[in-house]
């Protein structure tokens, strides 16, 4: 049974899981750009697609899985009985859960009141709370008292006390809270007929997705049928399985049998700071190359075939004309991209993605060590996403749609994700190599170790499970800001013309990228011939840029929570009687203004 | 006169000398510049999600997907028209019941548009009125003539006419529906609803009268 769990999540799991990662952040990121791409210019973007959910079904699809959840935290935390600090752990999260989640509900709560006014006495209840943000201010005091709280009562008599509170009351008030927001929920639709599932317009790009499938299959007339049918499979594919080779968290360590396999159900709960597990490891990777970088590269490259293909095979001159220019472009950004990558391996030393990250976790950032890299690599994977500013290929105001202008149905949808796909590959590589991958500053194996040189300043142990998790968390995070970056870009950018994305490749990113090697070798042999020295100066210095990440990253998130839940003052100037007139009415866009 | 290089040539031109705006190493790496505009861009991104989350200005996502299209049923529903809003017009009444008007044809005078039509009567021999006013046997305005500049209601002494009834034309079939004569304009109430307006009218004789009649002679 072990034996076929852990084949199954070797082999199959972890690249379904790849593949589905991929895939579905594709489409919500085709989803994303239409979307916040209109609404920054104050339109819609495609959001109509609807599932009708009859109000019974809807209401236990709200309840049930609450329900459950709470069932199963509870039996699991009343019947395995622990002690030390893994209780005291246990305490630690749940309530924080606990927390997070009565917040949570109780801001969406308070922002649908303050929206369609009150329906009953705890919505009445909660507008004497005041605006939602309060309440999320309030939980953030909860957070941080929790947290100093546990600190500072550590060890002594009280904290045995503490930890007994919130090891007993953190699982049953996060069931609590779980139920109560499903409850709400349940309750709240309870007298409509039907309830639409929309998820926030998600629907749409898989209804979009359907519609694909049913659509012509068109092939030109005088099209080579094969070559035109091969095409997508081939733009498709590469984007695809490049990601197999990036790690999504750090190594699982489990405890092994005699025989030396791995057993699943022993996951260990605490590990040492440096190194691997010698046994019982177990790589959240798709495969484990010891090429790494290089498979990227060489199996991202293939893609390029795929849209020169499809340009030649469909028999018309627009097609033709983009594939020649999507050969030509990704040609010339591929060996910028391959020569950038050459100053991250000097300075990792390391081919393998996993490796590099564990350097970084160590260090600091990739991004701190080689700037100029990041800046060239960035431009060279938006280029051979080939989109905008680089969408040159499938410029549609020269050459209708490029190279699959003569595609329809799921095969043109192939290309399209295949350039969404690529975004994703691109974002989750650049995470993994200049921004630290799973790993988060100050955050180790074993837990948190704040320190700068040789002075240590916080320590917190954390159990494994958790730092895998929190890893896991921190990975998927920052490739969708790298997502978010990219498309960001082509809301913003005009279009190159092709002389120029010449120019910009082969004369402005090439050379800079040469100097770039040149740069960082000189700056590596005078590291290595510095001796002890200069190891513990960088060693410092990269201990700054963490402290400096930390810092900046927390203020980053805390001014952003604070800009975002505050309501901007609007100043408006009613200067004229129609327009004082359509404000007392409510607006002119409301629905508000009757007869 | 003949061409040569003195009249074709380059001429000198007086003025003050504008420099270029400079192309500095921020602008020719265009990294700096394309901060900006991504800059711009999250700026507006996230003060309008901003907005539509705190419910600052109307949600284009949940208005548009909340049942049917989100119109005015018109003419159940209207849009507020501002207090000032010259609509049709209406002509005001006396306390006995007719026009305010005494046509001395100001309004019509005074329309550009040139869409008043008033044809004058005389109060019967011994009526106190005869010789002092007189009153319109007929009041006409071309409703598709008038350009609404309300001169009408500023032009008239006896605040006869208004163009406070609130109503825009509706679409007739003919044109000749848009001729409103007198007792249509007179059937039209005011915003209040109300036939009469707010500044009293003394008749002549009445203690209030202020100015000149048979009685207080000239």
């Amino acid at each position: 049974m072990n034996d076929v769990a852990l084949f199954a999540i070797k082999f199959v799991g972890l690249g379904f899981a790849v593949a589905m990662f991929a895939m579905n952040l594709a489409v919500i990121l085709t989803w994303v750009d239409r979307r916040q791409g209109a609404m920054i210019q104050d339109r819609v973007g495609p959001n109509r697609a609807v599932a009708w959910i009859p109000t019974p079904i809807a209401q236990g699809l709200a309840f049930g899985p609450a329900a459950l959840l709470a069932v199963g935290v509870l039996a699991y935390c009343y019947k395995n009985e622990v002690t030390g600090p893994a209780l005291e752990q246990r305490g630690m999260l749940f309530s924080q859960l606990a927390v997070l989640l009565f917040w949570l509900t109780g801001c969406v709560i308070a922002s649908k009141v303050k929206a369609r006014g009150a329906r009953n006495s705890f919505d009445l209840w909660i507008q004497t709370l005041g605006e939602p943000r309060y309440i999320f201010f309030g939980g953030l005091a909860v957070h941080v008292a929790l947290f100093f709280f546990s600190l500072m009562l550590r060890g002594g008599p009280s904290g045995a006390t503490f930890t007994k509170i919130t090891s007993g009351a953190g699982p049953a008030l996060f069931a609590l809270a779980a139920l109560f927001g499903a409850g709400y929920a349940a309750f709240v639709i309870r007298k409509e007929k039907r309830v639409g599932l929309r998820l926030a317009g998600l629907l749409h790009p898989a209804a979009d997705g359907l519609k694909t499938l049913f659509k012509e299959d068109f092939v030109p007339p005088n099209a080579d049928k094969f070559l035109f049918n091969l095409a997508p499979f081939i733009s498709f594919f590469p984007a695809l399985v490049v990601l197999a080779c990036v790690p999504f968290a750090d190594t699982l360590c489990f405890a092994t049998n005699a025989e030396g396999k791995i057993q699943l159900s022993q996951l260990a709960s605490m590990v040492p700071r440096v190194g691997v597990c010698s046994e019982g490891a177990l790589k959240i990777q798709a495969i484990d190359l010891n090429i790494g970088l290089l498979y990227f590269l060489a199996v991202g490259g293939t893609g390029i075939v795929g849209a020169a293909l499809a340009g030649w095979a469909s028999d018309n001159k627009y097609s033709l004309l983009g594939g020649l220019r999507a050969a030509g472009q990704m040609v010339s950004y591929e060996v910028t991209m391959g020569l950038t990558l050459i100053g991250m391996i000097m300075v990792y030393g390391t081919l393998q993605v996993d490796k590099m990250i564990l350097w970084q976790q160590e260090n600091t950032w990739g991004v701190f060590a080689q700037p100029l890299a990041f800046v060239l690599f960035f431009a060279a994977a938006v280029a051979e996403s080939k989109r905008i500013p680089f969408d040159i290929p499938e410029g549609e105001s020269e050459i209708v749609a490029g190279y699959f202008t003569e595609y329809a149905g799921m095969k043109f949808a192939m290309f399209f994700f295949a350039e969404y796909i690529a975004v994703v590959t691109a974002s989750a590589l650049m995470a993994a190599v200049f921004f630290g991958g799973w790993s988060l500053p100050f955050v180790f194996r074993d837990g948190i170790h704040l320190a700068v040189g040789n002075t240590p300043i916080f320590d917190a142990a954390m159990p494994h499970g958790g730092v895998v998790a929190l890893g896991a968390l921190a990975f998927i995070l920052k490739t969708i800001v790298l997502c978010w970056l990219q498309l960001t870009i082509r809301w913003t950018l005009p279009r190159f013309r092709y002389d120029q994305l010449m120019r910009l490749g082969w004369r402005k990113l090439l050379p800079a990228s040469l100097v770039n090697i040149l740069l960082t070798g000189f700056v590596v042999m005078a590291i290595r011939t510095g001796g002890p020295t200069a190891d513990h100066a960088m060693s410092v210095v990269a201990n700054l840029c963490n402290l400096l990440l930390a810092l900046g990253g927390l203020g980053l998130v805390v001014w952003f929570a604070i800009f975002m839940s505050t309501p901007r003052k609007i100043k408006q100037n009613l200067s004229t009687t129609s327009a004082q007139y359509a404000a007392d009415a409510g607006g002119t866009r409301s629905l508000r203004m009757g007869a | 006169m003949t061409l040569d290089a003195k009249t074709l040539g380059p001429r000198k031109v007086s003025g003050v000398t504008v420099t270029r705006p400079g192309r500095g190493a921020g602008v020719q790496t265009y990294i700096p510049e394309i901060a900006k505009g991504l800059a711009i861009t999250m700026k507006h991104f996230f003060q309008n999600t901003k907005e539509m989350a705190l419910g600052q200005r109307n949600d284009p996502v949940l208005e548009s997907i909340e049942d049917g299209i989100n119109t005015l049923s018109y003419p159940e529903q209207r849009r507020p028209y501002p207090t000032r809003f010259r609509g049709l017009h209406r002509l005001t009444h006396r306390d006995d019941g007719s026009p305010r008007c005494v046509a001395c044809l100001c309004c019509s005078t005074a329309c550009p548009a040139q869409c008043i039509h008033i044809e004058a009567g005389e109060y019967p021999e011994g009526d106190p009125k005869r010789g002092y006013e007189r009153f319109p046997t007929r009041f006409v305005i071309d409703e598709l003539r008038c350009i609404f500049c309300g001169f009408c209601v500023e032009a008239c002494p006896c605040d006869a006419i208004r163009m406070d009834t609130g109503m825009h034309a509706a679409p007739y079939d003919s044109r000749d529906q848009f001729i409103f004569e007198k007792d249509l304009m007179m059937s039209f109430p005011g915003r209040d609803g109300s036939h009469v307006t707010a500044n009293p009218r003394h008749e002549p004789g009445e203690s209030g009268h202020p100015g000149v009649d048979r009685s207080h002679g000239h």
